[in-house]
């Protein structure tokens, strides 16, 4: 009998994550290559101080400190020390800073508020429509359409989640629709890449799962026969829900061979249901990774950490369970101050990126790589600090050459919060929807705190 | 009164107009009469050349369809507030007001585009429908509610969970009262948090639901047949697919074991047991023939992919994934009666009324009496609520198990769902989402973090503790809970136990207090342990803990010794986490600190005086400045924000919850933002931004409510000055942890209005929340906008006007009952609403 631990061992071997994919199955599909975008969120602010290239001069640092806009290329910089993972890929790289989001929830938790530009809480009903990487998930369809990424809260605040489960996301499909998170690698391996496993069980598993969908759909189908509005969407939502999945399935079926060639490698550790904040993330980053390269999506959101999560593994203070909202109130854990602990956070996330970046590039696609076609943003999902008010949301951001942004290299500061010329998250969601095709006059609610400034429209000097 | 005619008029224009409905695709043409209402009252800020706010009515009937539509559900909305023409008085209506709002709500109604009627449906609109109307008596229509499927809520959903394991009492009470979970179940049906009734009938399955359910419906599968696995030796005793998951029953059901342990491949009789099993689990019912045919056939097609246990889950998942086991199904049975409506089937009602009372389902007696046909009349119901409500054990359980933590446990009652109804409708619970800075404390806030719920835990518990009281007391209920004057604070011991620590701790105090416990605790300890190992709540036994004698003998000395009593645990007791007195404005309790480890034998002489805590044995005790829930800390943090405390949104509470008014929500144009300025209280400053005339019209219905409970800072304490928290007015700086800000202060005013009773003798200038309070809990209506959100908690939807005689016999249940909310249950479970059911259209 296969029990799911063979099963796991099985199908995607025991080969440690750094050992990484063979470089021979790193060829994306033939056809146009689509565009694709990571929205890499974390809680507890990003402060726009720690952004700041250190070799700056003093004409710059004085026009950061007093907020006024200016822009730098940042070739001959340095980054930041936490910052350094991307140097290699400074060329692709932009600093975007003095973006405000007061539109959206702030404060500690904000839910969907930082993809969607609206005040968003807990109540499905706060969801006004489809958070931004939605939006950009119908422009460039995949049989997944868009796959979440989150390491949960452990209680309060954004969604609740068991860590290693399924369970409410930050992003949302469209207006009162949460979108749905994995929790762990190991959820996500299960779910995202049962069809092409290489054990004879586990495809009886898979084909007896399908087998089950198509009776459950006709049911259901049966039992929605005759009723009337509200109580006939009861049945047709779940109905639906399931032909949607079934549907889904047959798209995945289609590409079975190429799936199978890039099914994620991961060491048990990262499958482990204790596996630490760290390794969670690394994870989820060749989850990530695999989902992409292998077709499956375009569109990836990634809750790589929340203000309510219980951070482990973090470097110096490995067997510490640190409270980021212990963090967040600056307090030192385990010998490291709560600056520290932020920053150690950080690096690490940015060694993520680079790593994400790094495989993009080494994957064949069209005259370059699949990297050229990609999209990468970092940011907060609560603003720039603890207890932040939205008055600035900075993003990194890393773009390929066939970017439809003129962005590259550069450190950016946009205009203060309040003053002539300053952009919000809605200006900028609204760029890079106008960028890839959706002509929405404006994306994402006004700012009633502006109403002296045009609010609307994309940040025209962005558009090439 | 306010909108009666309205809403009555619109009530008999909706039911001719649904019939109507998209029968004409435009609008109809304005009569005379509305055109000149429109000139003479709306024009003049609202035509070509001023329209005001965007809004244009000028050329109403010259712009499309949609855009007609839509500024239509506009204006109604601003008629049906009175926020129209501005400067209207809120409490009179005129005729043309009247019709152009009836015409407006008749047209969108007719064009089946009406975004009123819709909100209706809605938590939170419950009270657009008038007040005064519902209970006047004069609604003739027949109660009932609309055929339904009712999404379970989290409580139905795990002991649904319960229900297919068979578990017994203990496992369910194990299951039930602590935080155990299933290791492979998420619960997906989270409540929204908010203050008022949270489980409505509105939501449904839909995908994000399915892939969650899809995973637990796997593993419980798994775990009803891993028994019979472990038989037939396809896994080996102990092994379990995650070793982190290693619980599983005991048995698997017979009828799948068969399957399991079977040598051949099962026959069409077993496999349609096993089917009959699984739906007895799941469901709680047997198959239909049909059922029987389509689950044989998935089953059998099965087995032949993937063998005999892989069949069998299958069709076990299949079961499970069932669309019914997570609706709970109200639709009826029967034939209908002369108002068209069909009384719950037996089977339909034992479920209920089941979880109207509690989270479980019809206990064994409910289920013989559907069965055997004694749930068929209004005195059936009657007879089985009774029972139920009277029962003191099947549904006993902890009010919320989500409070449990190391250092304290919710607290049991027999029927916590009657007790969750209060805690929902006052919304204390939310204190525990509100984060603090602890430093504006004193240190003395904990926030909940890992593996504790901090100062609003203790502060929720100690809340429920009181309300189960007054719920379980069940006289004059609503009026105890708003104006009780006793509490719980710390009470970890019950009263007998703790006048019995004291007794004992005063013995010792007495006996040793001219010892030289101070400078030889070893020697007083050797010569007095014979009387110590008598004395049980000092839990002595030998000589080998002297320090922990320095440590009791210092902490009488400061409360004996001073004419005080302590608190019956020791600060020095592991875990302990009793800092919160101070928020009831009562002195603290010592910190460990203060004594040091029992293992040093040091006397710490030096030490800064404090006035420690009288501590009252015996509680509920009395504490100045305090009336009712409103009043305590719990419901004044849960209504604060981070920083200061909310006026505006705990009058806001008042209006809707206890008077029963609605406040329109905040308009898309308005940044509801406080400004900051450094030399003005919070109330001047919400002044500042709310007065003026457009504002005014919604504030007034909030603000006045929300200042008398100024006499409290955001974290519940009583004052009479309020802290002007800005640079400038720093009188002393401190670090923040030993200590802490001092700043100049400014006078509270705490002086509101009542409004909005409809009882002038009550109705005016109030000093602070004491005095409001005390009218608030004399008013009728009070009473009846608890009784409206009771029946909004047990019929899980809001009232309609056809609900008039159930709202006004559940009123009636209330005051002839001298306040019993169980008579209000018992009322609400045998009215029409509860029994009847109507098809949507």
């Amino acid at each position: 009998m296969t029990s799911r631990r063979d099963f796991l061992r099985n199908s995607i071997y025991s080969a440690s994550a750094a050992a990484l994919m063979n470089p021979a199955n790193l060829l994306a599909g033939p056809d146009k290559p689509p565009k694709r975008f990571i929205f890499m969120h974390r809680g507890n602010g990003l402060w726009p101080k720690v952004l700041v290239p250190p070799s700056f001069d003093k004409t710059r640092m004085a026009k950061e400190s007093q907020k006024k806009p200016y822009e730098v290329d940042l070739d001959g910089h340095d980054l930041p020390d936490w910052m350094s993972p991307l140097a290699q890929h400074v060329n692709h790289l932009t600093i975007l800073q003095g973006l405000s989001g007061k539109m959206c929830t702030t404060g500690h938790h904000s839910w969907c508020s930082s993809l969607g530009v609206f005040k968003a809480n807990e109540r499905v009903s706060s969801i006004k429509w489809a958070t931004v990487d939605f939006e950009l998930a119908k422009l460039f369809p995949s049989p997944v359409e868009h796959i979440e990424l989150a390491c949960f809260p452990l209680e309060g605040g954004n969604s609740r989640g068991a860590l290693d489960g399924i369970a409410t996301g930050f992003s949302a499909r469209g207006m009162h629709q949460p979108n749905y998170a994995f929790g762990s690698p190991r959820v996500a391996l299960t779910e995202l890449f049962k069809s092409v496993s290489a054990d004879a069980s586990a495809q009886d598993r898979y084909q007896l799962d399908r087998m089950l969908l198509k009776f459950a759909a006709v049911n259901e189908q049966e039992r929605s026969v005759g009723l009337a509005e509200p109580e006939r969407s009861k049945i047709t939502n779940y109905r639906d829900a399931i032909e949607a999945v079934q549907s889904r399935n047959r798209k995945i079926d289609g590409m079975a061979e190429r799936i199978r060639q890039h099914v994620p490698k991961l060491d048990p550790k990262y499958l482990d249901a204790n596996v630490s904040t760290l390794d969670r993330q690394l994870g989820h980053t060749e989850i990530l990774l695999a989902s992409l390269i292998s077709g499956l999506t375009n569109v990836v959101a990634f809750t790589v950490d929340e203000l309510g999560h219980a951070y482990t593994g973090i470097p110096g203070i490995e067997g510490e369970k640190v409270n980021m909202h212990d963090v967040g109130h600056n307090k030192a854990i385990g010998g490291l101050s709560a600056t520290e602990i932020r920053k150690r956070c950080r690096q690490h996330h940015m060694s993520l990126i680079e790593r994400i970046v790094t495989r993009l590039k080494s994957v064949p696609e069209g005259n370059g790589s699949m990297f050229d076609n990609t999209m990468l943003f970092y940011f907060p999902d609560s603003g720039e600090t603890h207890h932040s008010h939205g008055t600035e949301y900075p993003f990194i951001v890393l773009a390929g050459d066939n970017c439809q942004l003129d962005l590259g290299r550069r450190y950016i500061r946009l205009p203060k919060y309040g003053e002539a010329g300053h952009k919000t998250l809605g200006n900028w969601y609204t760029t890079i929807l106008n960028a890839y095709g959706n002509p929405v006059e404006h994306y994402g609610s006004l700012d009633v705190g502006l109403s002296h400034l045009d609010q609307k429209g994309p940040i025209k000097p962005f558009l090439t | 009164m306010k909108s009666t005619t309205l809403l009555g008029a619109c009530f008999v224009v909706s039911l001719v107009s649904v019939a109507m409905a998209n029968e004409t695709e435009g609008l109809r043409p304005l009569t005379t009469e509305l055109r000149s209402i429109i000139a003479s009252r709306c024009l003049d800020c609202h035509g070509a050349d001023s329209a005001e706010g965007n809004v244009r009515l000028d050329n109403l009937e010259a712009i499309t369809l949609p855009a007609q539509l839509d500024l239509l559900n506009r204006v109604y909305d601003q008629l049906f507030f009175n926020l129209m023409p501005p400067g209207n008085d809120p409490q009179s209506r005129d005729q043309e007001h009247s019709l152009l709002s009836q015409w407006i709500r008749q047209e969108l109604l007719r064009l089946n585009a009406s975004k009123f009627d819709d909100k209706l449906r809605y938590p939170g609109n419950g009270n657009l429908v008038d007040h005064e109307l519902l209970f006047s008596g004069r609604v003739q229509d027949k109660a009932y509610s609309p055929a339904r499927r009712w999404l379970v809520s989290p409580q139905i959903f795990h002991q649904r969970v319960i229900d297919v394991f068979e578990m017994d009492e203990r496992d369910r009470k194990l299951y039930s009262h602590s935080k155990k979970k299933f290791y492979g179940v998420t619960n997906p049906f989270l409540l929204p948090e908010r203050s008022g009734v949270r489980y409505f009938d509105l939501d449904s399955l839909d995908g994000g639901h399915l892939l969650v359910l899809l995973d637990n419906a796997k593993w419980i599968a798994e775990k009803q047949i891993h028994a019979a696995r472990v038989k037939n030796q396809e896994l080996k005793p102990g092994e379990f697919v995650n070793g982190k998951d290693r619980w599983a029953p005991n048995t698997t059901p017979r009828q799948f074991e068969e399957i399991i342990l079977g040598d051949n491949v099962p026959t069409d009789t077993s496999i349609n047991a096993a089917i009959e099993a699984q739906f007895r689990l799941v469901l709680g019912r047997q198959p239909s023939p049909d059922e029987f045919a389509s689950y044989l056939s998935l089953t059998r097609d099965a087995i032949e992919v993937g063998g005999t246990t892989n069949g069998l889950r299958q069709m076990l998942i299949a079961v499970l994934l069932e669309s019914e086991f997570y609706y709970r199904q109200e639709f009826g049975a029967g034939k209908p009666d002369v108002h068209g409506r069909f009384m719950l089937s037996p089977r339909e009602a034992s479920y209920a009324i089941a979880y109207a009372i509690g989270d479980r389902g019809p206990d064994e007696q409910l289920k013989l009496a559907a069965e055997q046909g004694r749930l068929n009349t209004r005195q059936d119901f009657r007879r089985e609520v009774t029972r139920l409500l009277n029962d003191d054990t099947y549904f006993r359980g902890q009010i919320d198990p989500a409070l449990n933590g190391s250092h304290y446990q919710s607290n049991e009652t027999s029927h916590p769902r009657l007790v969750r109804f209060f805690r929902e409708f006052f919304g204390y619970p939310l204190a525990l989402r509100v984060f603090k800075d602890s430093s504006r404390s004193e240190g003395r806030y904990a926030n909940p973090k890992r593996g504790t719920l901090g100062t609003p835990g203790w502060l929720v518990v100690e809340a429920d503790r009181i309300v189960t009281r007054h719920v379980e007391n069940d006289r004059d209920v609503f009026e105890n809970l708003l104006t009780f004057d006793e509490f719980y604070v710390y009470h970890d011991k019950d009263n007998a136990t703790g006048r019995k620590v004291i007794d004992q701790w005063r013995s010792v105090y007495e006996r040793l207090k001219n010892t030289p416990w101070q400078t030889s605790p070893e020697e007083v300890l050797e010569a007095n342990l014979e009387f110590l190992k008598s004395v049980p709540a000092m839990q002595i036994k030998d000589t080998s803990r002297p320090g922990e004698l320095v440590n009791f003998m210092h902490y009488f000395e400061e409360s004996f010794g001073q004419g005080r009593t302590p608190f019956t645990t020791v600060p020095w007791a592991h875990g302990y986490t009793f800092h919160h007195a101070p928020f009831y404005n009562l002195p603290p309790t010592p910190r460990i600190n203060r004594y040091g480890s029992w293992r040093s034998t040091k006397y710490i002489a030096d030490l800064e005086p404090v006035t420690f805590w009288d501590y009252p044995t015996d509680q509920p005790f009395p504490i100045d400045h305090r009336k009712g829930i409103l009043t305590h800390p719990a419901w004044l943090i849960a209504h604060s924000s981070n920083f200061h405390t909310d006026p505006i949104r705990r009058g806001r509470w008042i209006r809707e919850k206890l008077l029963a008014g609605r406040v329109p929500d905040v308009p898309i144009t308005v940044d509801a933002q406080l400004p900051d300025d450094a030399h003005r209280t919070l109330r001047q400053r919400v002044d500042s931004v709310t007065t003026d005339s457009q504002c005014w019209k919604c504030h007034r219905q909030m603000n006045p409510l929300g200042y008398p409970f100024e006499i409290y800072d955001d974290f519940g304490r009583f004052r009479k000055e309020e802290p002007l928290e800005s640079p400038e007015h720093l009188l002393q700086s401190g670090n923040g942890k030993t200590s802490f800000n001092v700043y100049e202060t400014g006078p509270i005013d705490a002086r509101g209005e009542l409004s909005g009773t409809n009882d002038p003798a009550l109705d005016g200038e109030v000093s602070d929340a004491l005095e409001m309070i005390d009218r608030l809990a004399q008013s009728q209506q009070v009473r009846q906008s608890i009784i409206r959100h009771a029946f909004r908690f047990f019929m899980g939807r809001n009232e309609m006007l056809s609900d008039s005689q159930t709202l006004i016999d559940a009123d009636q249940a209330y005051v002839q009952s001298g306040g019993s909310f169980k008579a209000v249950v018992l009322s609400l479970l045998t009215s029409d609403s509860f029994l009847y059911r109507k098809s949507h259209l």
